[in-house]
């Protein structure tokens, strides 16, 4: 007896043996594949076809002129030395008027005749200066009187810009600055900075910038906003690349540059720039080959090993 | 016995009412025919998990604020509902996905109704204006089931326009077919009515961008006035102020200075133009185009949707504008067809060759027919079983009762064989009726018993949890209730059947036996006398059998289940977690424009990152490529496996991109599942971000140099560029501006906002307030926006907040309400136990977690340690249930003892037939060791009970042991190969799907042989020692 009740033992023996370890393996093998990623080279082997495929742009490190803006608010203001306001020395019956709003007229111009009430003789206004009708009270047979009634005359032909500067600007603001107004978008005319305010507006907390402008032909017109460009740095720089070439890796900001091995990061140190481009103070030299364009492909492809990770898949 | 009494009177109760029986079956074969006209046909199981998703879309919202203000109460919402497995959920940019896993057992409904009503909760804790939480589609990972692309010959239409008629015409038809539960369109832009404002003239006109949106809004309107009466009758009053055109938006007056009017269009250019959109199509390399997926309502039938979804496109295609088409580029039909056929194949060449088998052994046709007859009524037979209990016709439920073809004809075999040969030795006194009651009951019960056991021992196949059970229990399911109608078919209609049609043979009763069993009988004859003479060699050959098999069986490769082939072609790429979708887009048309230089490759079609969402959660750096591809024999002579060799030759210098090889349906069910698809996790659960990363980092170091360690990843949590505007408090207030109006000028100038919508007809499309392009891409444009101060002052933004660039979170994933980060590894070499035990030391020992944080291990090793606890109590009880009912068949301890010899005899043959033909040990293996056992065990016990009714009837052991061998031998054999036949053509299946049946077949082909030669050849020589009587 004792020979058969060894029997089922054995066999659950062999089962268990069959069944556990079965299970144990399958792990072993199931994720063999996914291995040739996870350690990244730092140099990168791109093929000429390669580099056009992916529009990759290789550029030569150069020098260049950098222009640092800051962009400001303005507005279009009349020169007051060159606003007159013509009124009526004696009160009376306006007889005859001769301009008209918009009307452009030269110092001495008849402008209006007024009965004075006092004296009921009749007197001439005359404007005081060259220059175009901004604004008038004036109507025959209305009795014209001194705040009131006025002819006002503007010189145009030089007007000023006022640029609000904003607190954290002013500092950077200077006279003789050079300033590009443009309106809507475009650039319209070039000037300096001639006054700047010693005090901010209580209201805006703005000091105002100023610069005059020639406005022979009239396209700047008063009250008109604008743009206000002002350069407050310009310099040559040895070594200066378009911003597209920076990349940011691990938090550092590189460029990739070619040598004869391949593409390689190289971490740089930024000094001044502007919207397109900026100055390299270290890591690279004038004459290197860098990519100028593209670069967001290397960076990835080094960054390959470690997105494979995460959601999906 | 007892038992021997009733079998007498059932059979003679069958045999009185024979017509009854008949007609019984007849309608069994009937109601069979209709279930499986019922049946729904699937390509396989759907192993997707029981889970509600809850997605909400946030307009441009960082990840960070996606949890803090969406997936949170959301996820607090879901907590504490009933039969809930686990919340996960994953904040990106713009998107919170909440899914709530439920257990298997719960209604889909019932689970939605629940979280719906929790959502109701949500919705109130989520800020206005965060976005409304909506359930996705009544759907499974298997519910994609088509999609397809506008193709638009003319070249004419704009992608605003072919997305207008995709949204509009071709969605909103295809969602009346039923069982479509949605229709996700993706691609090409959806229509917007853009307001472009121009900063300077608001500063002209002294307007904000804010009053330009409450303009929109407050000048856009229908209302009703109920009605008048005017002589006796009623006049509805309505007043209409709907914009419905562009010139409406741009004659809105925006104010009015001194009798002036000021319109919107002076202050703002009005036009169409495209919503911001996280995902595109691109097709062959060339362009964009506009598509769709249709997603199959859960619990439908995929091929009657399918097809009414086709004839609906047909119609479809006749009112588009001319020149654009509707064309399909998956099709799950394809892969469902490709599944039936290969089962069906299967099936049908199954039946041929066990026919052939049977008109071989038995000699005659009638015989043949009667055991024939079983294949028919067993299989539908199961057809009502699977439409009762809801399981659908797919590969593997099909594919069981391809397996089972052999083993249905198992048990009237004996019995019609054992008729056969009581007919044709008949002596003159019986009638035909007797003959075949006296024959039916003596192998009756070991038939019976047989035929229950096979169904037993698929009871541990019931108890797999998870991908696997939901895989193979369908395939358990119908081998059983296949079972249940052969026994069925065995115990009334053979006997039944017989009596119609078999001849008692009366005159020519001294007819020969057929010539191959002659010829086998010859052969047998002096073996198996040498066998029961020397037993000791019967033992040898035993032992050695074994021992080969268990040299053998470590060298064999395992893996969980072989790699289902469905015939499409998905290339997954991944990009840097940084980049546009622009740059996305070109890369991949990059991608495109070498996939399809590639010989076999017709045409590619991508979707990058996300559509309406519903189906697909991918940030803008993912793609999918599917590849479309010649009809398969165009290939050349290459396999699915050669072409993504060619396709991963052709991608692998692409820069900075991922190339994974994919299907799609693996690839949706893998995303539902989500689990690490690594076989070890450890998860690091807490608060911060940063610690996360940094302490995940650490373990991913000590886990490293663990011996054993392989593939150590760390999540990718962080990496995605942010332009952080922190706004300065002690700055707005000297303004007196409130936070909230610089939050809201951001983002209406920003990212733009929507200013209600203009109906065209039912047709809606949002009208979206921004500023023009230049005045927000760059940082220094957005440090120049102006906000009004409430006196009327106009402050640059970079007065009142700082701006910076950093790097953010990519996703912030949690589970459980916690944060998580996941360091996944695989573990080679070594049994995961101890490298669990090693690592955990280890990472108490050197790693210094704050508090607040928990680290657990998880992964696939878990469900494999679970399932093998459980088989390891289920198979012993299945084991002693067998020993059980062979003790009560033979009532002997030393019979059933020699029975269950068997088994492990059984196991070698499986083993060495996987190692032969190079396949490893895999859930479907393992699935045919299983299988294995019930059928190994039949045999025996028919020869064991004759054996011992001769040695009842007085034989000598010894002689009963030989001519038991030698009469049984048909029937053994017959079963055997009726059993293997079957199988085979599985094994050599080379359809879609044959290679998860393969390995199953393979085993149980190999397993019968050398069980059949234990039978033939060890059985009979240790009956001796195994025999209750002595001599």
């Amino acid at each position: 007896m004792k020979k058969t009740t060894l029997i089922p033992i054995f066999l659950t023996a062999i089962l268990t043996f069959f069944f556990t370890r079965q299970y144990f393996m399958q792990g072993e093998e199931m994720h063999a594949e996914k291995h040739e990623e996870g350690e990244h080279e730092s140099i990168m082997i791109f093929s000429q076809e390669l580099l056009n495929e992916f529009g990759i742009v290789v550029e030569t490190v150069s020098g260049g002129v950098l222009e640092q803006t800051i962009e400001l608010p303005g507005e279009i203001q009349i020169d007051p030395d060159r606003l007159a306001h013509i009124t009526p020395r004696f009160v009376g019956v306006v007889k005859e008027v001769f301009k008209q709003m918009g009307e452009s007229v030269k110092k001495g111009d008849r402008l209006a005749i007024i009965e004075s009430n006092e004296s009921l003789t009749t007197y001439e206004l005359h404007s005081s200066m060259d220059g175009v009708i901004i604004d008038m009270h004036f109507t025959k047979g209305e009795t014209a009187q001194r705040p009131d009634h006025f002819f006002a005359v503007a010189d145009l032909s030089e007007v000023w810009v006022n640029l609000s500067v904003y607190q954290k600007f002013i500092s950077q603001i200077s006279l003789g600055q050079s300033v590009s107004i443009s309106v809507n978008s475009a650039i319209a005319q070039t000037g300096n900075i001639s006054y700047v305010s010693p005090t901010l507006d209580k209201h805006t907390r703005t000091a105002t910038a100023r610069i005059v402008l020639k406005n022979s032909d009239g396209k700047f017109r008063p009250g008109q906003f604008i743009t206000g460009n002002v350069v407050i740095n310009q310099g040559e720089y040895s070594v200066l690349i378009p911003k597209t070439a920076l990349e940011t890796v691990n938090g550092k900001t590189v460029v990739f540059v070619k040598n004869q091995n391949g593409f390689e990061p190289v971490t740089v140190k930024i000094g001044k720039e502007n919207h397109n481009s900026v100055e390299i103070i270290s890591g690279l030299e004038a004459g290197q080959k860098y990519v100028s364009k593209g670069g967001f492909v290397l960076k990835a492809q080094m960054a390959k090993g470690s997105f494979g990770g995460g959601h999906g898949h | 016995m007892d038992t021997d009494i009733k079998m007498k009177k059932l059979i003679q109760f069958i045999l009185k009412n024979r017509l009854l029986a008949l007609a019984g079956s007849l309608l069994v074969l009937g109601a069979g025919y209709s279930s499986y006209k019922q049946l729904p046909i699937d390509a396989f199981p759907d192993v997707s998990p029981n889970l509600v998703q809850v997605f909400t879309t946030t307009e441009g919202l960082a990840p960070e604020e996606v949890e803090k203000y969406v997936t949170y109460p959301i996820e607090v919402a879901m907590n504490g509902l009933p039969n809930i497995e686990k919340i996960r959920s994953l904040s990106n940019f713009g998107l919170s996905v909440v899914n709530i896993y439920f257990e298997d057992e719960t209604d889909i409904y019932f689970a939605r109704q629940m979280v719906n009503e929790r959502i109701q909760q949500a919705r109130e804790k989520i800020p206005n204006g965060f976005g409304e939480p909506v359930m996705g589609p009544i759907s499974t990972g298997m519910g994609l089931i088509l999609f397809y692309y506008l193709d638009d010959e003319t070249g004419k239409y704009s992608l605003e326009e072919l997305r207008t008629i995709q949204d509009w015409l071709v969605k909103f038809h295809l969602q009346t077919v039923p069982g479509v539960t949605e229709v996700l369109g993706i691609g090409g832009y959806e229509k917007q009515y853009h307001v472009i404002v121009d900063p300077f003239a608001l500063l002209r006109f002294d307007i904000t961008i804010q009053d330009i949106i409450e303009k929109i809004k407050t000048n856009n309107l229908n209302v009703g006035a109920q009605f008048i009466e005017k002589n006796s009758e009623e006049f509805i009053v309505r007043s209409v102020g709907l914009a419905s055109e562009i010139e409406d938006v741009k004659n809105i007056i925006l104010k009015s200075e001194s009798g002036i009017p000021i319109f919107l269009n002076q202050v703002a250019d009005v036009e169409i133009g495209g919503a911001i959109r996280r995902g595109i199509q691109t097709h062959n390399g060339m362009r964009e185009v506009v598509s769709g997926m249709v997603v199959k309502l859960f619990g439908s039938n995929s091929s009657t949707v399918i097809g009414q979804v086709e004839t609906k496109m047909e119609e479809i295609n006749g009112m588009l504008p001319d020149g654009i088409k509707i064309i399909p580029y998956y099709e799950q039909k394809t892969l469902v067809e490709a599944c039936v056929k290969t089962v069906s194949d299967a099936l049908l060449q199954g039946i041929i060759l066990v026919m052939i088998i049977l008109f071989l052994f038995m000699g005659s046709f009638r015989p043949s027919i009667v055991v024939a007859a079983s294949i028919p009524f067993s299989v539908l037979f199961a057809m009502i079983g699977m439409n009762l209990f809801g399981i659908s016709a797919n590969l593997m439920s099909l594919g069981g009762l391809a397996i089972a073809i052999g083993m249905m004809v198992d048990g009237s075999i004996v019995i019609i064989e054992n008729i056969d040969r009581v007919l044709k030795e008949k002596s003159n006194d019986e009638s035909k009726i007797q003959l075949i009651s006296k024959a039916f009951l003596e192998v009756i019960q070991p038939v019976t018993f047989a035929i229950i056991i096979i169904i037993i021992v698929f009871l541990p196949l019931f108890t797999l949890q998870g991908v696997e059970g939901k895989t193979f229990r369908p395939l358990a399911y119908t081998i059983a209730i296949a079972m249940f109608g052969s026994l069925i078919y065995a115990m009334i209609l053979s006997p039944v059947l017989s009596s119609f049609i078999l001849k008692d043979s009366t005159n020519n009763g001294e007819k020969k036996d057929l010539w191959i069993l002659r010829i086998m009988n010859r052969i047998y004859e002096p073996v198996i006398t040498y066998f029961v003479e020397n037993r000791k060699m019967a033992v040898w050959l035993a032992g050695s059998l074994i021992v080969v098999g268990m040299a053998i069986f470590p060298k064999l490769g395992s893996e969980f289940t072989p790699k289902l082939n469905e015939g499409t072609i998905v290339v997954r790429l991944s990009m840097a977690p940084s980049i546009s979708l622009n740059e996305s887009k070109n890369t991949t048309l990059i991608v495109e424009r070498r996939l399809i230089k590639i010989p076999g490759i017709t045409g590619v079609v991508t979707r990058i990152g996300r559509g309406e969402i519903g189906a697909h959660t991918d940030p803008v750096n993912n793609a999918e490529i599917y590849v479309l591809l010649k009809p398969k024999d165009e290939w050349g002579n290459n396999s699915q496996a050669d072409m993504e060799m060619l396709i991963r030759e052709e991608l692998e210098n692409v820069p900075g991109v991922l190339v994974n090889i994919t299907q799609p349906i693996a690839m949706s069910v893998d995303e539902l599942l989500e689990g690490i698809r690594a076989e070890l996790a450890v998860k690091l659960f807490g608060d911060d971000l940063e610690i996360l990363k940094e302490k995940a980092d650490e373990i991913a170091d000590v886990i490293r140099k663990i011996p054993g360690a392989d593939d150590v990843q760390v999540d990718q949590i962080t990496g995605t560029p942010q332009l952080l505007i922190t706004i300065n408090r002690n700055a707005i207030a000297r303004y007196g501006i409130n936070i909230s109006d610089v939050q809201e000028v951001i983002r209406a100038s920003v990212g733009g906002e929507t200013a209600g919508q203009i109906f065209e007809g039912i047709r809606r499309f949002d009208i979206l307030v921004r500023l023009a392009p230049n005045f927000r891409n760059t940082s220094d444009a957005i440090a120049n926006i102006l906000i009004q101060s409430p006196d009327g002052v106009d402050v640059p933004l970079s007065e009142l907040a700082h701006i910076e660039e950093l790097v953010g979170p990519r996703q912030i994933t949690r589970e459980n309400n916690q944060r998580f980060i996941t360091v996944q590894c695989n573990v080679t070499g070594r049994d995961i136990g101890s490298f669990v035990e090693e690592g955990q030391g280890a990472i108490d020992n050197s790693i210094i977690l704050p508090a607040g944080y928990l680290v657990k291990w998880g992964g696939q090793f878990r469900l494999q340690q679970e399932a093998n606890k459980r088989l390891a109590v289920v198979i012993p009880i299945t084991l002693i249930v067998i020993f059980l009912l062979l003790f009560y068949n033979f009532n002997s301890l030393k019979n059933s003892l020699l029975i269950l010899l068997n088994i492990p005899l059984a196991l070698v043959g499986g083993v060495v037939g996987l190692w032969l033909t190079g396949q490893n040990l895999s859930v479907p293996a393992s699935v045919g060791f299983i299988a294995l056992f019930g059928i190994a065990l039949g045999n025996g016990m028919v020869l064991l009970t004759y054996m011992n009714q001769l040695v009842k009837d007085g034989v000598s052991i010894k002689t009963a042991s030989i001519t038991g061998a030698l009469l049984r031998l048909r029937p053994v054999l017959l079963t055997a190969l009726t059993t293997a036949l079957g199988l085979l053509p599985l094994l050599y299946a080379s359809g879609t799907g044959s290679e998860v049946q393969r390995p199953l077949a393979t085993v149980v082909v190999g397993g019968l042989i050398t069980s059949t030669i234990l039978t033939l050849l060890v059985i009979p020589a240790l009956y001796k020692w195994f025999s209750d009587k002595k001599n």
